[in-house]
């Protein structure tokens, strides 16, 4: 029953597409026949690539006699790390494993983490508290996930991995029980979703074995998991972040994080602030969704904490380069599916939860994942067998790995904020210093969407065009060129009432959302798919290849 | 000694109003370099004797028929015969349609240097030195070119032209045979109606809620057929409300439309439609709230009732597109 | 019928431009590099050229540095046989001096059709075509928005400024085509793999000096604070006289 006043945003979501995401057809005449096909041109994707490549040009120099494995990446951004977007300060650990032929100044990175500091934040205050022992970042690199997918990238094509950005995948191809590759989103239709001028129709791509690695609240993954009736302790969770990176006067010389304002009290969360190099600064807030407020708009509170002195001391006198937003499932060890490979599947990285929150880490635990995932699939293609069966040898290795461990000692530290920021940090701590061992049992999280949520009220922000900006001005800054007569990819239910239409329009960061007199009205080529809406409004599908944002170095 | 060799275009007998920019550019290279004009006429044309106050010493008219229309290999063939009559020589067309195609011919049939749609051209320090916009006007190179001959293509509108108390002498020039037009331009026909597409237009003239009623868009029609090869956009609000086509509207997501010129006519600049003109090298606002925020982004402003300034401005572009 | 169509590899110009430490060129840093979108048109209409007759083969040539061997590669993922990359790393402005290697290349393959975009969206000279068209002593016709091709001969149309030229040639001919001409395809995922296995040829070329030096890159001044030319329509002739001589974009 839900109290007067409030709403739950499940209620007016529509449920997956179900006919349209797990396929039975047969593969159409012109399709693509690969050994593998991975999902999604990411950290964990590419990671996989590689390492498979490897694998199978090495069994081949010694007479193994694979021969040629047909391996190939799908990723629906125009380019490589257009999509691809982090804090990040990345451990190095995934990098030297696929490459030890290599050293850290062979990576993609900034500048290795210099000092750090945590601030407690209240309204033009600032409190510097002790660095919590899971956020210390001691020699590892401050790190842009979009130049790290390029390079990824080039190293997988030298590889001879075919890489085909501008191609996103619309639903998976069964038979039976059996994943047996993906079909593409057609591109070139108009409005009303009728080809168009420059129309190419969806492409079957056939693999022995998918890859799922698409990144935060991956579609294909949900269907997957949803379709084979796959659950978890706990559903996924998920946060907003939303960041910018800016070319300061002043050069910061730490790893800053904050906690407290401008989050409000219940809303698990915090600030980041990075130097990639002394004068090229990343810097952004995450806000869980699950919080009561229908007023949370992260857009707006990132754009009101830069005035803070903290950050603005760096900001003033500087230039906004790039914007852009992205979910972070936060879950953890409780929400990751009770198993993440199938017949002739499996789910990388972010798509299946693999993100450390205490930590703010996903990207070497991604890379890992796709690498033991590409251990797996080469023991299965060997043995001419790509079954469940061959492929949980990917979920043995990852539940023996370091990733697991990681996330079992700090399987309850987010949940326990669930009920607000101190008997968090108290939970918090307790697991901290028993490291996981307490709390001992799970703690029980609903999923954001079942969350009621009370009524927007209006929102008083104006921005002043140099330190802060609009949702229109963010988007411009993400690269998003979108076409504009491109179909709405956002699935609606009819009649969404006001309040949740209001709702709508604060928690997305892009301002897809308005509500006009007459209803709800979607700007959808302004999404820059970052996957709030999956998790709290209007489903979201991938629209035509190299819709979206281009991130250059975020 | 030293000279410069303008090619002048006709159309339909008359001279065209570009060429005497060309002539401008030639003179001041001349000047430059302490040399003389020789203005190069191809085709039939009744009256040149404007081309001494434009900077010509000399005018060479190629009088002959065949030439009424542009033929590419004839008119190479006559220019090249004419430059290499004049010794060291710098050429200087218009970056026009015929300039475009003209120019490449004569560098190649004078093995030189080629500098093309340049915004400025002067004789510095012993050599021809130019300015050109490049990576879509995004940045400018300064080029010097070495030695002579040489061509230079001089983009329209960038140089103004200079009319002085002068007059040229005529001297004959004959057209040079060769052998059999292998490409014969047969005739100009009309432009064709279709719509400019607004992701393409140099100039774009966008209406917004302003205009009241989709029927007042008649006047924004108006003012682009008077500018010539001019688009007419639309904000948002008004694709929305249906008065627009989708393909008018000029985009919000940020795609950018990188016109020369935005006239944004009745559009108050929320940011919807800023974000994707933003991009536009000169941006005009006609609207008659003093405080709307396009006025902050605009070049120019013009601050009254657009249904009086938009047919006035038509007006007076029609009058300067006339003379 | 066998058809050369030569393509650039050039920045996007949608990407941010940068000026390289020597002041004198662009920082090719994070820029991306794309097929120059004319020569897209041109590809296409070779491929449509080869389909219509039947039988053929399209070349695709690009001048440039190794890195340009992808954007050959994305022509034959469209479509094209072969390429050929004449491989320098020097950038010359003078187009003379691009055109001369390329004539040579492409005398030797006795084309029926040789194709260029009209102009190179780094460059914008508009004049390498033309200058192959010259050396190669072969009809040529610029700008191509219109074209007809039958038994030999062909009719074009141009644009130019208040019309269209009609214009009529004979085969073997050069032309660059202009944005319009055709709707090029995008490559499908299967062209693009087929793409890696097409024959590339990589020959190291020399690029003479050329009589084109660079002083210096610069953008361009940033946007000025603009300002209100006046009030109502008398203040029409002073917007006029500002857009003319002022901004000049009138």
């Amino acid at each position: 029953m839900t109290v007067p006043g409030t709403f739950v945003p499940l209620r007016h979501q529509p449920p997956l597409p179900h006919h349209s995401l797990v396929v039975s057809e047969p593969p159409g005449p012109e399709s693509l026949e690969l050994d593998v096909v991975f999902v999604g041109g990411g950290p964990s994707g590419l990671a996989g690539a590689i390492e498979l490549a490897r694998l199978v040009a090495e069994d081949n120099q010694r007479g193994g006699g694979l021969g040629d494995v047909g391996i190939g990446v799908l990723e629906k951004g125009e380019r490589l790390g257009d999509h691809c977007l982090s804090g990040a300060v990345v451990n190095p650990i995934a990098f030297r494993d696929l490459f030890p032929a290599m050293t850290d100044r062979d990576f993609p990175f900034g500048q290795a983490v210099p000092r750090e500091a945590v601030y407690l934040l209240s309204e033009g205050r600032s409190f510097r508290v002790p660095m919590p022992p899971t956020m210390r970042n001691h020699g590892f690199y401050v790190a842009s996930l979009s130049e790290m997918a390029r390079w990824l990238g080039e190293q997988a094509e030298t590889l001879g991995v075919n890489l085909f950005p501008g191609f996103p995948a619309a639903g998976l191809l069964v038979n039976d029980h059996r994943v047996v590759g993906v079909r593409t989103v057609p591109s070139g239709l108009d409005r009303d979703g009728k080809p168009g001028s420059g129309f190419t129709p969806p492409t079957d791509v056939t693999a022995k074995v998918t890859v799922l690695a698409e990144g935060t609240r991956g579609l294909l993954a949900q269907a997957y998991l949803e379709w084979q009736r796959i659950s978890s302790p706990n559903p996924q969770v998920f946060a907003l972040g939303v960041k910018e990176l800016w070319k300061t006067k002043r050069p910061l010389d730490a790893v800053v994080h904050t906690m407290g304002w401008p989050l409000p009290a219940g809303v698990f969360g915090g600030s980041f602030m990075y130097p990639l190099h002394p004068n090229l600064v990343a810097l952004g807030l995450v806000a869980a969704l699950d919080g009561h407020d229908g007023d949370l708009d992260t857009h707006e509170l990132f754009q009101r904490m830069k005035l803070h002195p903290v950050f603005r001391q760096y900001l003033e006198g500087g230039e906004l380069l790039e914007w852009g937003a992205k979910t972070i499932p936060e879950g953890g060890y409780y929400s990751l599916p009770a198993r993440r490979h199938g017949d002739g599947v499996v789910i990388l990285g972010d798509a299946a939860g693999l993100v450390n929150v205490p930590a703010l880490k996903g990207v070497h635990y991604a890379m890992h994942s796709g690498m033991y995932a590409a251990r797996a699939i080469f023991r299965a293609l060997k043995a001419r067998d790509t079954s469940a069966a061959m492929l949980a040898e990917y979920d043995r290795l990852l539940e023996r790995s370091y990733v697991m461990r990681d996330l079992y000692r700090t399987r309850n530290m987010r949940l326990a904020f669930r009920h607000g920021f101190l008997s968090g940090a108290l939970g918090a701590g307790l697991a901290t210093v028993t490291r996981g061992l307490l709390p001992p049992s799970r703690i029980v999280m609903p999923a954001d969407a079942a969350v009621p949520r009370s009524a927007p009220g209006p929102s008083r922000f104006t921005p002043d065009g140099k330190l802060t900006f609009s949702k229109v001005d963010a988007v411009f800054r993400s690269g998003n060129a979108t076409r504009d007569t491109i179909p709405t990819h956002l699935l609606t239910v009819d009649g969404v009432p006001r309040e949740v239409g209001e709702f709508y329009a604060r928690m997305c960061p892009a301002g897809v959302y308005e509500w006009v007199e007459g209803g709800l009205r979607i700007n959808a080529p302004n999404c820059v798919d970052c996957k709030a809406t999956d998790v709290l409004g209007p489903r979201w599908t991938p629209r035509e290849g190299g819709s979206g944002p281009k991130y250059q170095r975020m | 000694m030293a000279s410069v060799l303008a090619v002048i275009e006709q159309r339909d007998g008359v001279v065209k109003r570009v060429s005497h920019e060309a002539l401008t550019a030639a003179r001041a290279l001349a000047d430059g370099m302490q040399g003389t004009v020789t203005a190069l006429v191809l085709g039939p044309v009744a009256d040149t004797s404007t081309l001494g106050t434009y900077g010509a010493d000399r005018v060479a008219h190629v009088t002959d028929d065949g030439l009424a229309l542009y033929q590419p290999a004839a008119y190479a063939a006559a220019t090249v015969a004419q430059a290499r009559a004049e010794g060291p020589v710098t050429v200087v067309l218009s970056a026009t349609a015929l300039g475009k195609d003209l120019g490449p011919r004569i560098a190649a049939r004078l093995s030189c240097p080629l500098a093309a749609d340049v915004t400025s051209v002067t004789y510095e320090h012993g050599a021809v030195t130019v300015s050109r916009p490049v990576y879509a006007g995004k940045a400018v190179y300064r080029l010097r070119i070495a030695g002579t001959p040489c061509v230079v293509t001089v983009r329209p509108n960038s140089i103004p032209p200079l009319e002085r108390a002068r007059s040229a002498a005529t001297v004959s020039a004959s057209a040079p045979t060769e052998p059999g037009p292998a490409v014969k331009t047969v005739r100009v026909k009309e432009p064709p109606g279709a719509r400019l597409d607004v992701a393409e237009a140099s100039i774009i003239v966008s209406g917004g809620r302003g205009l009241k009623e989709p029927a007042n868009f008649a006047l924004l029609e108006e003012l682009a057929a008077a500018i010539g090869g001019a688009a007419v956009g639309a904000s948002r609000a008004v694709v929305d409300a249906g008065w627009r086509p989708h393909a008018d509207q000029v985009g919000q997501t940020g795609k950018t439309v990188s016109p020369n010129l935005y006239i944004a006519v009745g559009i108050s600049g929320a940011i919807q439609h800023v974000a994707g003109m933003r991009n536009a090298k000169v941006i005009v606002a006609i609207n008659k709230d003093k405080d709307a925020p396009i006025f902050k982004i605009a070049d120019y402003g013009l601050v009254g009732d657009l249904f009086a300034i938009v047919p006035r401005l038509t007006d007076e572009i029609r009058k300067l597109r006339a003379g | 019928m066998k058809i050369c169509v030569c393509i650039k590899r050039v920045p996007d110009t949608e990407t941010r431009i940068k000026i390289a430490a020597d002041g004198k060129s662009v920082d090719e840093a994070g820029i991306k590099f794309i097929l120059n979108p004319y020569d897209e048109f041109a590809v296409e209409e070779a491929l449509r050229r080869r389909e219509a007759a039947g039988a053929g083969e399209v070349v695709v040539v690009s001048l440039g540095p190794e890195a340009a061997q992808e954007t050959i590669r994305s022509a034959l993922a469209m479509g094209a046989d072969r390429g050929v990359l004449l491989k320098t790393d020097i950038r010359s402005l003078d187009p003379l001096a691009v055109a001369r290697p390329l004539a040579e290349e492409i005398r030797a393959g006795a084309y029926d059709l040789v194709l260029f975009g009209k102009l190179a969206v780094d460059d914008y000279n508009h004049a390498v075509g033309p200058m192959v068209g010259e050396l190669l002593g072969v009809p040529c016709v610029t700008a191509v928005a219109g074209l007809e091709l039958n038994e030999g001969r062909g009719t074009a149309e141009r644009e130019i400024e208040g019309g269209v030229e009609v214009v009529e040639f004979a085969l073997p001919a050069l032309l660059t085509v202009d944005k319009g001409l055709n709707e090029p395809r995008y490559p499908a995922l299967k062209g693009i793999m087929a793409a890696k296995k097409k024959p590339l040829e990589v020959k190291p070329v020399e690029l003479a000096a050329g009589g084109v030096d660079v002083l210096d890159l610069t953008l361009p001044a940033e946007r000025q604070a603009g300002r209100i030319v006046g009030e109502g329509p008398d203040a029409v002739p002073a917007l006029i006289e500002a857009l003319r001589h002022e901004a000049k974009v009138l």
